[in-house]
């Protein structure tokens, strides 16, 4: 992001744990409670606001967690600085320039490493292969960078500047002469390194915090001195510095010498051009169907677990090792509505929203449901605080791609996705998709005992163009009325009360109806910029009964509400439906605080859109939360008492 | 009015600090840690802001405290010069022995340890808003010069160090007596609750902020260029309804700033 010359405003870090209360549990804690010091430990430290993210437990993610971070970053779009060698550097032979750590023997092999499935036996081996990363010396790199970056902005100089990632040295080299259809000649003796290490470590290891300039040579020495005297590298980190490691030239070759010998030279297109491959694809075949569960007789004490269990209680444990304010920016912080808010620009009113998402649940059902949901449960997320969304991002987490039906469950995916962001068009722009502009694809996440349930994990980022107007969920004033959009219909598959409550996983997946669905986003868009609404909350895990719930549970946590089931029987929902499906269909749709005297205006808004408003209830002064079916009361729990559920479920969980 | 904001290899708020200097009027620079420390006089206050100075090796604040720059500060700090340090500043300026101001190291912001009904009941790094209590007199301290005695400050804090402990026999009592707590943790109302959440690290006496005996150098653990603007307050608060608003952080730099021109 930072190699873009972006400033990195934000990050989101949706994660994946195994089943903290299954057979796998101790291991389980262990690494949910060390990625969670991992990311805080970095982030915090880097200095950028930690503004999203989620957390969902389950079994298939007992051997093999999934860490995804996304982070946002902010720049003029005249001043984006492009990864490859720019267009003078063959004639000019730019130096090519190595910045940050010294080269070690870390993450040698990393993400082949990664994209392996996993074998207890191999740890000790695999252990080498794992990248150690500093945010300190990435800190203050940023800086430095800033100061390149101010310099060749000054100088009107085109560069070429890229991150050490994946496949370390070689990679970021032969990827930026390649993609300015130049060669270049390296020599490793000029690298600082950590030690005298053999040439192909030097070359493939994944040391971290390293960059890569490619700079015309009458910018070199004012290069050197940014980062080797007034950023001071060798004596903020051993052996940390700039060093020219190579030139480029107009040939095709990509030549490596060390110690005098020549010890690679092949063309350098060979090194990047990518390989096709033929993969099979064959429809997994799942066993489903819907069970056949009594009624509870006690909702309170159904409502109590669900709002404990550690999909759905109060992220609230995790979000408070993260600092959520450094930088200034932030509007709205994790905890207070589905989205985090970031206002990036100083003495400009715009903010930037975000937000994560992704079930597995839905996605072990049916894998195109899943990753369409994730989409427009991404979009609903943002929409809620009044915000737009914009654009999209992706990780493609699924098993090994060389088995069809991994291969197909990753295909289905995809689809859901793309068929979701073409349906669920920009605001504004009928029929243009909202565009993915990046993304990632990770494989292989599986071990001997299966592979993780298919997660394509989505963010999504909105704008706002006045931060005075976004909204938070949490219920605002005893006496506003309470809204549903949304009709609720049966589809409890892979829902938080079928698992929780009953162990079953259903059939009936949440899927996405399209027109419904980007009529909600824009009808809460359009009345959160009206000014008309208090409080939103999407509806998602653990569906109404926990949306609302969550609405009155939210700090400051000082009113209740009383609603009426029978009312939230729309037009498309069966006038006979259960009250345990009412409540915890997770069918899309949002609760919606009105603002008194705002009710018709809204009720109008919606209508325009198509949609059939519910008025299922109010907020009260009473601190209960208090659901009923025409007269019969299903719930009545006192706010205490659901908010030391809510808040201790997560803890619990991961201690 | 000339304002340096320290930076450390590792500082993280340098930015949003000279933002907040600069809305009150003030003039400022961000000062990298290693320029010539001979210029630091020319400067006539001085915010040391948050972030992890050298990765925090061996102790926050510890190597910072141990520079060049930091000796000279201590000599403008002798003239009377306002310097306050925010979170890791403050673990600076104790490690310097600028604070509490006995010239050696009497104290330390320790781990958090937050401890409810005698258990505890988490540890270290910890990032929410909290309530804080003038505690000072007005005009004790230069960066709560403007504030009453007992007035209320909401402000954010984000730190895993931030418990003040002593095992010097009656510092505590002397900073008292001396008036030299400016801040301490307390709830919405004000008052001071020496458990967990309002005591939201552990610290002695609910302890956020002290400042030396002259009242020019003050440490904080909160971040109050976190709360600068009313639209970085949490959405519970009524005053995050006028985003155009002032926040209560605010009165830190304006105390700053009105510090500097009565000395003047």
């Amino acid at each position: 992001m930072n190699c873009m010359g972006a400033t990195v405003v934000a990050t989101a870090d949706p994660l994946r744990f195994g089943d903290p209360f299954g057979p796998k549990a101790n291991k389980v804690r262990w690494v949910a409670e060390g990625v969670v010091d991992g990311i805080w430990q970095y982030g915090n430290a880097l200095g950028v606001p930690n503004m999203a993210g989620d957390i969902v437990f389950n079994e298939s993610f007992d051997d093999n967690c999934l860490v995804n971070v996304v982070s946002l970053g902010i720049v003029r779009r005249d001043q984006i600085i492009r990864s490859r060698a720019p267009p003078a550097a063959g004639e000019g032979g730019y130096d090519v320039i190595l910045i940050g750590k010294p080269t070690d023997s870390s993450g040698l092999g990393g993400v082949t490493f990664a994209s392996e499935a996993l074998r207890e036996e191999d740890e000790e081996t695999n252990r080498g292969a794992v990248q150690i990363p500093d945010p300190f010396l990435k800190n203050v790199l940023f800086k430095a960078n800033d100061d390149l970056f101010r310099l060749v902005r000054e100088e009107g100089i085109e560069i070429g500047f890229k991150d050490l990632g994946g496949g370390g040295f070689t990679c970021a080299t032969s990827e930026m002469g390649a993609a300015g259809g130049f060669g270049m000649e390296i020599n490793l003796d000029d690298l600082h390194k950590a030690d005298d290490f053999p040439p192909e470590v030097l070359s493939i290891a994944e040391t971290q915090e390293r960059f890569l300039i490619v700079s015309p040579p009458e910018l070199r020495e004012r290069i050197l001195k940014i980062y080797n005297e007034h950023w001071d590298l060798p004596n903020v980190y051993e052996g940390a510095r700039a060093s020219v490691v190579g030139k480029i030239n107009t040939g095709d070759r990509f030549t490596v010498s060390h110690k005098g010998e020549i010890v690679c030279d092949v063309p350098i297109q060979h090194l990047t051009g990518g390989i096709r491959y033929q993969r099979e694809e064959k429809a997994r075949v799942i066993e489903l169907t819907e069970p056949d569960i009594p009624e509870p007789a006690d909702y309170n004490q159904v409502l109590l677990k669900i709002l404990k269990s550690p999909n759905i209680a109060s992220r609230e444990h995790v979000y408070r090792y993260y600092d959520t304010e450094v930088m200034g920016n932030t509007v709205i912080r994790p905890g207070e509505a589905d989205a985090g808010l970031i206002a990036p620009v100083r003495g400009e009113n715009f903010g930037v929203a975000l937000a994560v998402d992704s079930n597995p649940f839905y996605g072990r059902i049916s894998p195109y449901w899943g990753g369409a949901t994730a989409v427009a449960e991404a979009m609903r997320n943002v929409a809620a605080i009044g915000a737009v969304p914009s654009t999209v991002t992706d990780c493609l987490n699924y098993g090994n791609p060389e088995k069809p039906e991994a291969f197909w469950e990753f295909r289905e995916g995809v689809k859901g996705l793309s068929q979701a962001c073409k349906d669920l068009w920009l605001k504004g722009h009928m029929g243009q998709a909202v565009p993915i502009v990046s993304g990632n694809v990770s494989f292989y996440n599986e071990s001997p005992q299966g592979s993780v349930d298919p997660s394509p994990v989505i963010a999504c980022v909105g704008i706002i163009k006045d931060i005075g107007k976004a909204i938070t969920q949490e219920l605002k004033a005893a006496g506003d009325k309470l809204f549903l959009i949304g009709p609720r219909f049966d589809e409890l598959g892979g829902s938080e009360y079928y698992k929780t409550i009953f162990n079953v996983t259903g059939a009936n997946v949440p899927i996405v109806r399209f027109d419904l669905e980007r009529n909600m986003i824009y009808a809460v868009i359009d009345a959160i910029d009206e000014g008309l609404l208090a409080a939103a909350h999407d509806i998602s895990n653990g569906g109404l009964a926990a949306t609302v719930s969550e609405m009155a549970l939210t700090r400051p946590a000082k009113l209740g509400f009383e609603i009426d089931l029978e009312k939230a029987l729309g037009i498309g929902a069966s006038a006979s439906m259960r009250t345990d499906k009412i409540l915890f269909s997770e069918s899309s749709g949002f609760v919606l605080e009105a603002k008194p005297g705002k009710e018709e205006r809204l009720l109008e808004i919606l209508r325009g859109y198509c949609l059939d408003p519910m008025e299922i209830g109010i907020v009260t002064k009473k601190r209960r939360i208090v659901m009923k079916r025409a007269s019969e009361t299903v719930a009545d729990i006192d706010l205490d008492e659901a908010r030391a559920a809510w808040t201790s479920g997560l803890a619990e969980a991961m201690r | 009015m000339k304002i340096a904001v320290m930076q450390f290899p590792g500082t993280n708020c340098e930015h949003e600090t000279l933002v907040a200097v600069k809305a009150v009027g003030m003039d400022g620079e961000i000062f990298r840690w290693n320029r010539s420390e001979g210029e630091l006089s020319g400067f006539d206050g001085f915010f040391i802001p948050g972030g992890f100075s050298y990765q925090d090796r061996i102790r926050a604040g510890v190597i910072a405290s141990k520079e060049p720059v930091m000796q000279a500060l201590l000599e403008e700090a002798a003239k009377g010069k306002p310097i306050v340090g925010i979170c890791n500043g403050f673990q600076i300026l104790v490690e310097s022995g600028l604070l509490p101001g006995t010239g050696k190291i009497d104290m330390a912001l320790a781990q958090n340890v937050m401890v409810s009904k005698g258990k505890i009941v988490r540890r270290g790094y910890y990032c929410d808003w909290v309530n804080l209590r003038h505690d000072a007199p007005s005009k004790r301290c230069s960066g709560s010069f403007i504030m009453e005695q007992g007035s209320l400050l909401k402000i954010p804090i984000a730190h895993g160090e931030g418990n003040l402990v002593t095992t010097t026999p009656k510092l505590i009592e002397r900073l008292n007596e001396q008036e030299q707590v400016v801040f301490r943790y307390c709830d919405r109302n004000g008052r001071v609750i020496n458990e967990f959440p309002v005591n939201v690290n552990g610290s002695t006496q609910s302890i956020a902020a002290i400042c030396n005996p002259e009242g020019n150098v003050l440490g904080m653990m909160p971040h109050p260029e976190r709360s600068f603007f009313a639209w970085q307050l949490p959405s519970f608060d009524p005053r995050k309804q006028r985003p155009d608003a002032a926040g209560p952080g605010r009165r830190i730099f304006e105390s700053v700033k009105r510090y500097i021109e009565v000395s003047a």
